[in-house]
């Protein structure tokens, strides 16, 4: 009698957590983010957002009756820690999607998880473009869309005709600044100088003594979100440097922690605070009500994670489950509107983004000098339909 | 010529970075592993100082005597009953850097911190302008090198830590109270790392993670300089400047290992480095 009410309990359980993310309990969202290393300034705010963008679909009813719930991890910015970071929670964790703004090192190390384990991933920072795989989807944006404002405007309104570029060592600044080139040589620029140093360096003396002896009409930069930018613009000053100067990797909250030094930096970003739109406000005040001072300012690289939950909530409701499979033939047909305007990852895996070429005030904010809407990502995965 | 400043500059700020580590490695016969955090506690104890509204040149001492507590502390609780356990006390300065920079992380987040410059804006130099807070780096480092060599060479202290440096056991029996001399020692190294951390502030980022980088440098012209401060100071110019004249020639990848490549040839060649004593 006893052993077969144990039995039965025992079968009972099993069928219970079998059942447990497959059709009932919350549906989990994997944030592997670099907490620590080179990112580390960056990811409270996306960490921020993806909590804002859960609890309010929370709020409203959840995802198909489900509650959204968020697994953090640690990928320390880098290519050893986002293994472990995505091993885990693909794996142990089991999260039925990765959404997530990471350094293009961490990225590349965790694409074999996520299409060894099945796992839809949205990434959400922007990126060197061309990292193409079934189940990836971006919604930030790729050098094709940030880079030609930035040249056009240099070349235009501060007639430049020789280029310094400057970036950290790894995928996304090799990347950029490769794309940089050939679209200053096609329009007539040249390149006087391609220098690099690795993510984590912190000495720029030797790259400022060459830029200042080739003696260029503007500066291009591209290093690792966060501490690098600090660096390196600090150092630019402190050598007495202020030519034209554009940062393809600043965001407007670093922008701000470097003070008087980031003054007159240009950027080219999919979203600055200032963007006066109805969604952007409505953003802005949910965002101040939820943190209050503890918010990180909203910026280019955690917005499109705010942006991403939403979509992955249309894509589920309308394959109508979570399953990997019907989700990621889901997600290039749905579009949020957010405080970026209305996104749809329908190019090749990549979405079209209205662009804001912006220059930092002495006061940290960023005034918007030029808008371009709904700029191509080009051809970014051609085999990927 | 520019690049003869990069290289005295260079030179002047890695031995602002690694004397106190050198101070200590000579003494207690240890690498201090937390030297990187300690990096970091002076440049947030400048933090500190501007939150209080204090002269940013106020934030030099106020970093050098907190280092030196903390540093007293760390000794007497950690150090001191690892002394018969030398290696085992390594690993737990490794340990302790990493506990500071999670404290750190606690207290202040992980941004980026914004502190005023100590000096800003360059300087005509031999026909160039040059940055004003590098050439003072220079002036810092050699007033912080003529002080450590007046406290060696002149003060009681200064006599009874060479002789620990020479021979601890003898030193001892001498009746020189050894503990005593470790404990002043650490303090000093680790007020010096404080005050190299602020002196840092205007050329790098000030996050958590600031030290690190600085850490195996440091490490490595220690060994190469082992006990004796002339030697750093060798061995800061020539490391140096290899590091920026192969950055500027061939590649700055490759100037930044080169600081490890030529600690590991000069140590093959001559296990004592670029000391003589």
């Amino acid at each position: 009698m006893k052993a077969s009410l144990l039995t039965t309990a025992a079968a009972s359980l099993l069928l219970a957590t079998a059942a447990h993310g497959a059709d009932s309990g919350p549906i989990l969202i994997g944030v592997p983010v670099g907490l620590s290393g080179a990112n580390s300034v960056v990811a409270p705010s996306v960490v921020q957002e993806a909590q804002l963008a859960v609890d309010e679909i929370n709020a409203a009813g959840g995802v198909l009756g489900r509650q959204l719930k968020l697994e953090v991890a640690d990928d320390a910015s880098g290519a050893a820690g986002a293994q472990k970071a995505f091993d885990a929670l693909i794996y142990q964790k089991k999260v039925d999607a990765l959404i997530s703004m990471e350094t293009s090192a961490a990225r590349n190390a965790g694409l074999p998880a996520v299409s060894k384990g099945r796992t839809p991933f949205i990434y959400t920072s922007f990126y060197e473009g061309h990292s193409c795989n079934k189940y990836l989807y971006v919604d930030a944006w790729v050098p094709e869309q940030q880079v030609p404002p930035i040249v056009d405007h240099f070349a235009k309104e501060k007639g430049a005709k020789t280029y310094f570029l400057i970036g950290s060592d790894y995928a996304f600044g090799r990347g950029m600044l490769g794309f940089t080139r050939s679209y200053v040589e096609k329009t007539g620029g040249k390149v006087v100088g391609e220098e690099y140093l690795p993510m984590d360096g912190a000495d720029w003396t030797p790259i400022l003594s060459k830029l200042k002896d080739a003696k260029p009409d503007a500066i291009i930069t591209s290093t690792a979100g966060g501490a690098p930018n600090v660096t390196l613009t600090k150092q630019m000053r402190a050598a007495g440097i202020d030519l034209p100067y554009a940062n393809l990797a600043v965001d407007e909250g670093t922008a701000k922690s470097m003070g008087a030094d980031a003054t007159g930096v240009y950027l080219s970003a999919s979203y600055v605070t200032g963007i006066d739109s109805p969604e952007n406000k409505k953003f802005l005040e949910a965002a101040k009500k939820k943190f209050g001072d503890d918010l990180k300012t909203p910026n280019d690289l955690s917005v499109p994670e705010y942006e991403a939950v939403y979509l992955y909530k249309a894509a589920v409701e309308k394959a109508g489950s979570t399953d990997p499979a019907k989700v990621i033939a889901a997600l290039p047909t749905v579009s949020f509107t957010g405080p970026r305007g209305t996104i749809t990852m329908n190019k090749q895996h990549h979405a079209p983004l209205t662009m804001y070429l912006g220059q930092v005030q002495s006061n940290g904010s960023v005034k918007v000098a030029g808008t371009f809407k709904d700029v191509d990502p080009g051809d970014q995965c051609p085999n990927l339909k | 010529m520019l690049l003869l400043l990069d290289i005295l500059t260079t030179a002047a700020i890695l031995f602002v970075v690694a004397v106190g580590l050198l101070a200590i490695f000579g003494v207690l016969k240890i690498i201090n592993f937390a030297h990187g955090a300690w990096l970091t506690i002076g440049a947030y104890s400048a933090v500190v100082a501007t939150k209080l509204g204090l002269n940013p040149w106020a934030s030099l001492p106020i970093a050098f005597i907190a280092g030196a507590l903390l540093g007293g502390v760390a000794e007497l609780l950690i150090i001191r009953p690892l002394y018969r356990r030398p290696l085992d006390a390594i690993l737990a300065t490794w340990g302790l850097g990493i506990v500071i920079g999670q404290l750190i992380t606690l207290a202040f987040g992980r941004d980026v911190q914004l502190i005023p410059s100590l000096m800003s804006g360059t300087i005509r130099v031999l026909g160039a302008d040059y940055s004003v807070y590098r050439l003072f780096m220079l002036l810092a480092a050699l007033a912080i090198g003529a002080v450590f060599a007046l406290v060696v060479e002149g003060t009681r202290l200064g006599l009874s830590a060479r002789a620990v440096i020479m021979n601890e056991t003898l030193a001892r029996s001498l009746g020189i109270d050894t503990e005593r001399v470790r404990l002043w020692t650490f303090m000093i190294g680790a007020g010096l790392a404080a005050l190299a951390g602020v002196l840092l502030t205007p050329l790098t980022s000030v996050d958590p993670n600031m030290g690190v980088a600085w850490l195996i440098g440091a490490f490595m012209l220690v060994m190469v300089a082992d006990a004796s401060y002339l030697a750093l100071a060798v061995a800061c110019l020539v490391f140096g400047g290899a590091q920026v004249l192969v950055s500027t020639f061939i590649s700055p990848v490759l100037g930044g290992i080169s600081v490890a490549v030529l600690a590991a040839l000069v140590l093959r060649i001559s296990p004592r480095g670029f000391s003589r004593a």
